[in-house]
């Protein structure tokens, strides 16, 4: 019995570590909620608030939606959401293509350690940028318009897509590479019949994944007038004007769901 | 399509190469896509980029390169607002999200009436990109941090529910089966066998979630949710110098916050 | 004491796994049942807890008809039966040690096993069961890092913690090479004998069976064709169990 005891007394107690981490991460959110100046009267009008934000969402305003009546075309949440999905659509694109020569610049296994460590750092600091900052700073140099929206995003993109691009080339299966040598292929074969299918594949996978979650935030981007329907947003919000912020919301998810789901579907394809 | 007869008279078809289907669908989105973006050489003056620069990142008139970093200093509070409210908002959202991706998961409720509805509520509120979520938030309880939270908090909600009901339905149930012979009810079954094996991937996602979040917490300030980006749109309009310091003083956080993430994260594994 | 009464089972696909079986256990045994797969051995097997619900007939298990039981007093039944399965069915990133020790889970209510503490004579329990299987050493290892057998040595102690009466196995060594398979049959019998524990295993190796257990079942498209001791049974018993002569793979040979 005592053997057993002492063999018991020598669990590793990792419950401590467990215990430790979980009470300092319920004081840090506690700290945050008394640190800060919450007014926490606020509540008592959630209830009016919600009635007002339920009937505004249900009414959706056509002539908005279809821009007829009083708005122009190009102000109708028609236009606006193609236009979204225009900035996404091309900006993910100049991000994927770009990604290329950059991600192979970030690979261990092309370029060796030392540049691939450059290449790395400069993913890096394209993608530690907020793409809000650099909407605003690309707002100077090419003015308040969808350019603008697209060249944010495929500079993002070139960060995003490139590093998953870059861990996609270092983990690269060598095998048929090696079946492809042994057969006797030049450099070219290989890399076109033994590299190229793979990383194609991945990449195509990278730039979906990537174009959904674009679309997202080209929507946000409109913000500060980068074009699509972040513009609008902004404004029916400053004025509380809960229907065609409802119409906008309804179609922003309408849309983001859309490409979810085609997004989605490519993907299983290519696997 | 190309047909090939072998010698034993077999005939097989092989397919045109689909790459040159998609080739074309993405020139022609491309062309069509582009109309929508309407490009005025005249607003283009790169010239102002490089001002920009200059004037983000030198002290503004006569202040000086004291007063600009003495500036960054200043920026500890709404940093650390920035950072409180996404880690409140990340944990709140993360754990709000366990039941209902077990709830979501194929393999536990395994009635379609039962998680279809639920994943599908979940993924609306995925959709809502976080800035919307801060407006909405904004409207509800007014500016502040608390609007912040909240809509970190719904934001992670979204993002982990999914993740999370991804990874329960592809765990490994032939403990659950067995501890269910041993006596055990469902919960119980499930807390000592499916438990254990989401609890490291619950714990890397929060962490991850978190990363995102101190990212976006930026443009949450902006519609006054709190944080930096309230700093960043106070001063955006005559002090670009402030905004060049509250810029530098994020990124560097972001990216302490990345490579804490990662260095966690991959000591989880 | 395991009896079964003019027991059937008919899956919604219309598959009789089960006609008509009437078996009695009795305690203390060492039962090995053998058949082809498909015969209805797992079927058998997984009634006698329930984790496979019966069509027509009684099933009694210490006097007590399993059938009628349901939620909390089918989970009673449960804990007194222990049950291995052929993939160790363990967690695999816990240690050893709580593996063994969710074999007492059944034993508390809800609300205290959620948090994971259990009584001071339980662990010590658990580490017995290790100690008889011979693994103690590996009480704090995480699951995953054993081998095959000793995977499988974890889940005989977890079993074993139950304080079973019964313990069912479901090709318990189907996955082991054939020196570890020998010695975990060395430890059924061994539990077999010490803790007077009755047996009854589905075993895939038929000469496993007649050298380990004391009685062979044999079962044929749902039905019992045989039930005896090991020595009684010769080559055209086996034809009538299998249809045909053995295949290589079940046999395990030396």
């Amino acid at each position: 019995m005592n053997n057993l005891e002492k063999v018991l007394k020598k669990q590793p107690k990792k419950w401590i570590i467990n215990l430790i981490f979980v009470l300092a991460v319920l004081a840090a959110i506690v700290y945050s909620f008394a640190g800060s100046h919450i007014n926490w009267t606020r509540f008592n009008t959630v209830g009016i608030s919600l009635r007002i934000m339920i009937e505004g969402l249900g009414s959706i305003n056509t002539d908005f939606l279809l821009g007829t009546g009083i708005y122009q075309f190009e102000e109708g949440v028609v236009y606006l959401a193609l236009e979204t999905l225009a900035i996404a659509f091309l900006g993910t694109l100049i991000g994927a293509v770009l990604a290329v020569p950059f991600g192979f610049l970030a690979a261990k296994n092309i370029v060796g350690k030392k540049v691939a460590r450059i290449g790395e750092a400069v993913l890096v600091l394209i993608r530690v940028f907020p793409e809000i900052i650099l909407a605003l700073i690309l707002v100077k140099g090419f003015g308040v318009n969808a350019l603008t929206g697209v060249l944010t995003i495929g500079l993002h993109s070139i960060g995003m897509i490139g590093k998953l691009f870059s861990e996609t080339i270092e983990n690269m299966d060598r095998s048929s590479i090696e079946a492809l040598e042994s057969e006797g292929a030049d450099t070219l074969t290989k890399i076109r019949y033994g590299i190229l299918p793979q990383l194609m594949s991945d990449l195509s996978s990278i730039t979906l994944y990537r174009l959904d979650i674009n679309v997202r935030s080209a929507t946000v981007l409109g913000i500060i007038g980068a074009g699509g329907l972040g513009a609008s947003l902004i404004l029916a919000a400053e004025n509380w004007n809960w229907d065609i912020l409802g119409t906008i919301m309804i179609s922003i998810i309408v849309m983001v769901l859309l490409v979810d789901a085609v997004s989605g579907y490519l993907r299983n394809k290519l696997l | 399509m190309r047909k090939f007869t072998v010698s034993s008279g077999k005939t097989v078809v092989k397919p045109i190469n689909k790459i040159w289907f998609i080739l074309l669908v993405i020139l022609i989105l491309t062309v069509i896509f582009s109309l929508f973006i309407r490009i005025d050489p005249r607003n283009i003056r790169i010239g102002e980029l490089f001002i920009l620069f200059e004037k983000l990142f030198t002290p503004k008139g006569n202040r000086t390169w004291g007063d600009y970093f003495a500036f960054m200093l200043t920026l500890r509070e709404p940093l650390g607002e920035t950072l409180k409210m996404s880690l409140a908002g990340t944990v709140i959202g993360s754990l709000a999200a366990v039941p209902f991706a077990i709830l979501s998961a194929k393999n536990i409720l395994k009635n379609k009436f039962l998680y279809y509805p639920v994943r599908f509520v979940i993924n609306i509120v995925r959709t809502i990109p976080a800035l919307l979520l801060a407006l909405i938030a904004v409207f509800f309880v007014g500016t502040g941090v608390l609007s912040g939270i909240i809509a970190i908090a719904l934001f992670s909600f979204g993002i982990m529910t999914k993740m999370l009901y991804e990874v329960i339905e592809t765990v490994d149930m032939t403990s659950f089966e067995a501890l269910e012979s041993t006596g055990a009810n469902k919960i119980v079954a499930f807390r000592f066998s499916v438990i254990p094996q989401i609890a490291p991937m619950f714990v890397s996602y929060m962490i991850y979630i978190f990363e995102m979040n101190v990212r976006s917490s930026a443009i949450l300030g902006y519609v006054g949710a709190g944080g930096i980006g309230t700093t960043i749109k106070d001063n955006i309009l005559y002090n670009y110098d402030r905004v060049g310091a509250a810029i530098i003083v994020m990124l560097v956080v972001i990216l302490g916050v990345q490579f804490f993430s990662n260095f966690v994260r991959s000591k989880l594994q | 004491m395991i009896k079964f009464v003019n027991v059937s089972k008919t899956y919604p696909n219309g598959v009789q796994a089960l006609k008509d079986i009437n078996l009695e256990i009795h305690d203390g045994e060492f039962v090995a049942i053998i058949g082809l797969s498909g015969a209805g051995k797992s079927t058998l097997l997984r009634s006698i807890n329930k984790m496979q619900s019966i069509s027509s007939g009684q099933l009694f298990v210490n006097g007590v008809e399993v059938g009628t039981l349901n939620g909390k007093k089918l989970r009673l039944m449960r804990r007194n039966i222990g049950m291995i399965f052929q993939s160790f069915n363990l967690v695999k990133r816990m240690s050893v040690f709580n593996n063994v020790l969710t074999g007492r889970v059944a034993y508390h209510s809800t609300f205290k096993t959620l948090f994971g503490l259990f009584p001071f004579n339980e662990k010590i329990l658990a580490l017995e069961s290790l100690e008889t299987m011979g693994i103690l050493d590996k009480a704090f290892t995480r699951a995953d890092q054993l081998s095959g057998g000793q995977q499988q040595r974890v889940a005989l102690a977890r079993a074993l913690t139950q304080k079973p009466k019964v313990i069912l196995a479901d090709e318990p060594v189907a996955s082991l090479d054939p020196i570890t398979t020998v010695q975990v049959m060395d430890d059924f019998v061994k539990i077999n004998k010490k803790f007077n524990i009755t047996i009854i295993a589905n075993m895939h190796h038929v000469d496993l069976a007649l050298k380990y257990a004391s009685r062979i079942i044999g079962i044929k498209e749902g039905s019992i064709v045989f039930d005896g001791s090991p020595s009684e049974v010769n080559e055209d018993i086996l034809v009538k169990i299998y249809g045909r002569s053995l295949k290589h793979n079940e046999v395990l040979g030396e």
